[in-house]
C-alpha cells in the first residue's frame, strides 16, 4: 500500500506534466496540422519564469540580497524550519498560482509572436523556426549568469512543503497537478468539439482552401499556438515545483520529440489518445529505471539510453505500421448532428 | 455593360518571363452568366487567382461592387462575397459532406477562440446553420450523403457540392473553374441547369471557365476568349463560335 | 576586437557549415523532407576522423573518404528502410519528416551506447576525443600562422562544392535529380528510375554531410557525442536562409551565420558591451529577419497570404 502511494506521488505529477504537453502538441499537430518541433521552448519558459519569479520574491521577503543561484540563496530558501519556503507559506502558494497564470500568458504570447510571421511559410519552416528558437533559449540560458548558467536555479520545493509531512505535501501537489491536467483535458475537448474545431480540421486538410473560404488561417493558427504554448508553460511551472530546480540542459530538443512520440503512439487528433501516450511512456520510463536499479551495471544498454532509443523506434515503427496510433482521430462533435436528425425526420 | 458587379482593368500577371496574363480588361454584369474560354495555358485560372487574391497582379486593377479588391488576401475577398471553386476540387477529406457545408458561413460565433469551449454561446446558431445546410443538400439531391465522407462522392457530386456550399453565405459572385470537367455529358448539362436556376431564382452572378464548349455555349449569355494571356474575342456565344481568330486559336493551341 | 583570428574562424566555420548545410538543402529540395538524421551524419563524420586518429590513421583525407562512405551508406539505409516505404504508402511529407526525427533520436543514443562500451575497451573514461590528424602543414605568412586544418578545410570544401555542382548540372543523373525535385510523380511517369536516382541523391547527401562533420571536428579539435547537436540552430538557420531551395543562397547563408557568430558579436561586444552569451540570439535574429523579409514562399509550400495590403481605395 505504502509503496503504491509512494509510486503515485512521484508518478502522477510527471504524468500530469507530460499529459498537458502531449494534449497541447495534439492541438497543434493532431487538429491543426502545425508541426511544432520546439515545444520544449515554451515548457522551458514556464519553468524558468516560475523559478526566477518565486526565488527572487521569496528572497526579498526574507530580506536576502544575494544572486538567485548562490548557495546563500538556497540556504535562505530551503533550510528546514527556518527557510523562506517554510516561514512564508501563503506567499509560496500565491507565487505558485501566479506562476501558473503568468507562465500561461508569457509562453502563450511568445508562441504567438514567434509563429505568426512564420505561419504562412509552410510546415517545414514553422517546425525549424520553433526548433531553432528552443535551442537559442537553451544555449542562452547555459550562458546567462544571473539565472545560474549551466547549473541553473536550485532551492525550490513543492508549494506545500511547509506542511512538514512530505507525504502530505507531495500528495497534495500530485492532486493539484492531476487537477490541472483534468482542466486542460476538458478544455481541449470542448475547444475542438466546436465550429472552431471544424475549422482547425479544415486547415489541417488544406490550408489554402480554408483561406479561400474566408478563414483567417494565420490568425487561427497563431491562436492555437498561443493556447498550446501557454499550456506548455503551465507544464513547465509544474516541473519546477516538482523538481525543485531548473537546469538549461533539461530542455534539449529531444524532449520535444519525447512528447511527439506520445502523441503519435496515442493517436494524432485524439485527446484521450494523447493522454494514453503520455501514460505509456512515463510508465515505461519508470519500469526501465526500476529494472536498471535491480540489474545494476550488468544492463547492456544504460536505461537512459534505452529509453530514448525506444522513443525513437516507437516514432518510426508506429508511423510505418500503425500511423493512426492506438486511438484514431475522432470526428468533431457539435449539436449539428441532432439538428440534422430533426430536420431529416421532418419530411421523411 | 450595365451595372457591372466585377471589373477587371488591364490586368497583367507575369511569372518571371512567362506572361500568364498580359493586359486583360473585362467586366461581368450583375445577374449575368458569363463564360471564359481559351486553350490550355491561356491564363484563365490565373485570372481567377488574381481576382480571388491568390496573386497580386503585376499590373492593373480589379474592382468588385465599386471597391478595389486586387491585393487583398483570399480570405478578405471571400468575405466581400466572391466564392470560387477549383479546377481540381478542394474539399476537406477528413470532414463529412455536412461539415464541408457548415464550414462556409463566415464569422460563426463558435469559431471565436474565446467562445468555442462554451457551447451555450453558439449552440443555437450551429443548429440553425445545420438545418439550413440540410435543406440545401436535399434541394440539390445530396440528401443521402449528409454524413458521408467526401471521398465517397462521385466526381459530379463533388463539383456540385463545391458550388452550392457557397449558398450558405450571401455571396454574390461565383467563379467556377471547369465545373463540367470529368463529368458525364448528361450530368454536366444538369449541373449547368442548376446554375442557371440559381441565377434566375436567387439573382446570383456566375463567371464560368469551361473547356466543354458544347455544354457551356447553351447556357451562358456572353463569352470572353483568352489566348496567351490576352483577350482574343468576346461576344454572344453564337458570335464567338463563328469567330475566325477563336477557331484558329483552338485548332492551333 | 575583430582581429585575424575572428576572420580566420569565420572562414573555417563558414566552410564547415556550408559543407554540412548544402546537402540538407539538396535533400529537402528533392524530397520536401527535412532529414533530421543529418545531425547524425555530422557526428558520424566527426567520430570517424577522431577514432581513425586514435588507431593511428591520422591522415585527414583518408578520414574524409571513410566518412563519406559511412554517411552515404547510412542515408541510403534510411531511405530504403523508412522514407521510401512511407512515400510509397502516400504518407504526408510531414510524417516522413517526423519519422526522420525518430531515426535521429534512435541513432543518437545508439551512438552513445556504442561509445560507452568502446571507451571501456580503449581505457578512456570520457566520451570526448581529441582530433590528432595530419593534413596540410601549417603555414606562416608575415607573422600570421595559418593552421594546416584551415587549408584542409578550404581545399576539401572547394572540392566537395565543385563536385556537387558538376554532378547536378553536368551529368545525366544530376538532371534526373533535378527533374525529381520539380515533380516526383511526373518524373517517375516520364521514365526516370526514381528509386535509384533518389538512393544516389541520399548517398551524396549523407556522404557530404559526414565530410562536413570531419571539417567541423577539425575546427572544434575535440569530439563529443553532442558535436552534431551543438550546431542544430546554425545549420537549420542556414538552410532557412537558403530557402531550403537555393544551393547558392545556402552557401551564402553559411557565411552570414558564421560571420554573425564571430565578427558581428565581437563588434557589438566591443561597441555596446553586448555579452557574448547573446550569440545564439543573433543567429536566431538572422533567421527571423530572413523569414519576415524574404519569406521562402513556394519552396516549402505556404499560403498565398500577405501581411501588407498593397492598396485599398474606394471609388
Ligand atoms: N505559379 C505559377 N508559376 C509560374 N507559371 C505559372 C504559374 N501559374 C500559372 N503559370 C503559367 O501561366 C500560364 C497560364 O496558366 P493557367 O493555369 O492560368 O492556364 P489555364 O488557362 O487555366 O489553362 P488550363 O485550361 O490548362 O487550366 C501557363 O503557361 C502556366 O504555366
Ligand atoms: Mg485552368
Amino acid at each position: 500500500m505504502e509503496s503504491i502511494i509512494g509510486f503515485l506521488i512521484s508518478w502522477l505529477p510527471i504524468f500530469a506534466i507530460y499529459g498537458i504537453l502531449s494534449i497541447s502538441l495534439n492541438l497543434e499537430i493532431g487538429y491543426t496540422g502545425m508541426a511544432n518541433f520546439g515545444k520544449v521552448a515554451f515548457y522551458a519558459i514556464g519553468a524558468y519564469l516560475s523559478a526566477a519569479l518565486t526565488i527572487s520574491v521569496m528572497l526579498s521577503l526574507v530580506g536576502k540580497n544575494v544572486p538567485l543561484y548562490s548557495i546563500e540563496a538556497v540556504q535562505a530558501l530551503s533550510t528546514e524550519g527556518t527557510g523562506a519556503l517554510y516561514t512564508h507559506p501563503a506567499a509560496l502558494v500565491g507565487l505558485f498560482v501566479l506562476s501558473l497564470v503568468l507562465a500561461f500568458l508569457v509562453a502563450g504570447a511568445v508562441g504567438y509572436l514567434i509563429t505568426y510571421p512564420t505561419l504562412r511559410v509552410g510546415p517545414a519552416f514553422l517546425g525549424i523556426t520553433v526548433l531553432a528558437f528552443g535551442e537559442m533559449f537553451r544555449v542562452f540560458m547555459r550562458n546567462y549568469e544571473p539565472l545560474g548558467s549551466t547549473k541553473g536555479l536550485f532551492g525550490l520545493n513543492n508549494p506545500f512543503v511547509w506542511l512538514g509531512n512530505s507525504l502530505l505535501s507531495q500528495g497534495l501537489f500530485a492532486l493539484v497537478a492531476l487537477g490541472l491536467l483534468l482542466a486542460v483535458y476538458v478544455y481541449a475537448e470542448r475547444f475542438v468539439n466546436s465550429p472552431l474545431g471544424r475549422t482547425l480540421r479544415a486547415i489541417k486538410d488544406d490550408e489554402v482552401a480554408a483561406l479561400c473560404l474566408g478563414k483567417h488561417v494565420p490568425r487561427v493558427k497563431a491562436t492555437v499556438f498561443f493556447i498550446a504554448s501557454g499550456m506548455a508553460g503551465v507544464a513547465g511551472v509544474l516541473w519546477t515545483f516538482y523538481q525543485g530546480s531548473v537546469q538549461p540542459d533539461t530542455f534539449v530538443p529531444i524532449l520535444t520529440f519525447y512528447v511527439w512520440a506520445m502523441v503519435i503512439l496515442g493517436g494524432m487528433g485524439n485527446n484521450l489518445g494523447a493522454l494514453l501516450g503520455a501514460a505509456v511512456f512515463t510508465l515505461v520510463d519508470r519500469a526501465l529505471t526500476f529494472a536498471a536499479g535491480m540489474m545494476g551495471p550488468s544492463l547492456i544498454i544504460p536505461p537512459n539510453y534505452l529509453r530514448w532509443m525506444i522513443v525513437g523506434l516507437v516514432i518510426v515503427l508506429v508511423l510505418m505500421f500503425r500511423p493512426e496510433g492506438i486511438k484514431p482521430a475522432r470526428p468533431i462533435k457539435t449539436p449539428a448532428w441532432e439538428a440534422v436528425k430533426e430536420e431529416v425526420g421532418k419530411d421523411g | 455593360m450595365a451595372d457591372p458587379i466585377l471589373e477587371v482593368k488591364d490586368v497583367a500577371k507575369y511569372f518571371g518571363g512567362v506572361k500568364a496574363l498580359d493586359g486583360v480588361t473585362l467586366s461581368v454584369p450583375r445577374g449575368g452568366m458569363i463564360g471564359l474560354i481559351g486553350p490550355n495555358g491561356s491564363g484563365k485560372t490565373t485570372l481567377f487567382n488574381v481576382i480571388t487574391g491568390f496573386y497580386v497582379p503585376t499590373r492593373g486593377e480589379v474592382w468588385f461592387e465599386g471597391e478595389r479588391i486586387d491585393g487583398l488576401n483570399p480570405n478578405e475577398v471571400y468575405l466581400k462575397g466572391i466564392v470560387r471553386t477549383f479546377q481540381i476540387p478542394r474539399l476537406f477529406p477528413s470532414l463529412t459532406v455536412l461539415e464541408n457545408v457548415l464550414l462556409t458561413p463566415p464569422n460563426q460565433i463558435g469559431e471565436r477562440p474565446l467562445y468555442a469551449p462554451i457551447r451555450s454561446k453558439w449552440e443555437k446558431q450551429e443548429r440553425e446553420l445545420a438545418r439550413k445546410a440540410v435543406r440545401l443538400l436535399k434541394r440539390f439531391g445530396l440528401g443521402d450523403y449528409i454524413h458521408a465522407s467526401v471521398s465517397e462522392l462521385s466526381a459530379a457530386h463533388i463539383k456540385l457540392l463545391e458550388t452550392i456550399r457557397g449558398l450558405m453565405t450571401d455571396a454574390k459572385l461565383y467563379l467556377l473553374d471547369e465545373p463540367a470537367a470529368g463529368v458525364a455529358y448528361d450530368m454536366a448539362k444538369e449541373m449547368f441547369s442548376f446554375v442557371r436556376r440559381l441565377r434566375d431564382e436567387e439573382g446570383l452572378t456566375f463567371f464560368i471557365i469551361e473547356h466543354r464548349l458544347e455544354v457551356l455555349m447553351e447556357f451562358v449569355d456572353y463569352v470572353y476568349v483568352l489566348h496567351n494571356g490576352k483577350l482574343l474575342a468576346e461576344g454572344k456565344p453564337d458570335e464567338v463560335v463563328q469567330n475566325k481568330a477563336v477557331i484558329e486559336a483552338y485548332l492551333g493551341g | 576586437m575583430v582581429g585575424v583570428s575572428e576572420i580566420l574562424n569565420t572562414v573555417q566555420m563558414g566552410l564547415a557549415y556550408m559543407v554540412i548545410a548544402l546537402p540538407l538543402t539538396l535533400s529537402y529540395r528533392v524530397t520536401q523532407v527535412i532529414n533530421f538524421v543529418h545531425i547524425i551524419f555530422i557526428t558520424l563524420g566527426a567520430y570517424t576522423v577522431a577514432l581513425l586518429g586514435l588507431v593511428g590513421l591520422t591522415n585527414v583525407w583518408i578520414a574524409m573518404g571513410a566518412a563519406f562512405l559511412l554517411g552515404g551508406a547510412l542515408a541510403v539505409l534510411d531511405n530504403v528502410a523508412v522514407f521510401e516505404p512511407l512515400w510509397r504508402r502516400g504518407s504526408d511529407v510531414l510524417i516522413i519528416m517526423v519519422a526522420s526525427l525518430g531515426l535521429w533520436i534512435f541513432y543518437k543514443y545508439l551512438i552513445y551506447a556504442v561509445l560507452d562500451k568502446l571507451f571501456i575497451v580503449l581505457r578512456t573514461n570520457t566520451l570526448s576525443v581529441l582530433v590528432h590528424t595530419e593534413g596540410f602543414p601549417s603555414v606562416s605568412l608575415g607573422g600570421i600562422t595559418i593552421d594546416g586544418y584551415l587549408i584542409d578545410t578550404v581545399v576539401a570544401s572547394v572540392i566537395v562544392s565543385l563536385a556537387l555542382y558538376l554532378i547536378l548540372m553536368r551529368t545525366r543523373i544530376g538532371k534526373a535529380i533535378r527533374a525529381i525535385a520539380d515533380n516526383q510523380v511526373l518524373a517517375e511517369i516520364s521514365g526516370i528510375p526514381r528509386g535509384r536516382v533518389l538512393n544516389f541523391m541520399w548517398f551524396l547527401s549523407g556522404g557530404i554531410a559526414a565530410v562536413g562533420g570531419v571539417l567541423w571536428a577539425l575546427f572544434q579539435t575535440t569530439v563529443t557525442p553532442e558535436i552534431g547537436d551543438q550546431i542544430i540552430l546554425q545549420v537549420f538557420s542556414i538552410a532557412v536562409i537558403g530557402g531550403l531551395y537555393s544551393l547558392t543562397k545556402t552557401a551564402i547563408g553559411a557565411f552570414i551565420v558564421s560571420g554573425t557568430e564571430n565578427i558581428v558579436i565581437a563588434v557589438l561586444h566591443d561597441a555596446f558591451g553586448l555579452p557574448l552569451s547573446f550569440r545564439p540570439f543573433l543567429v536566431f535574429l538572422v533567421l527571423l529577419v530572413v523569414i519576415l523579409i524574404w519569406p521562402p514562399l513556394g519552396a516549402g509550400g505556404g499560403l498565398p497570404y500577405r501581411f501588407r495590403v498593397r492598396h485599398r481605395s474606394r471609388r
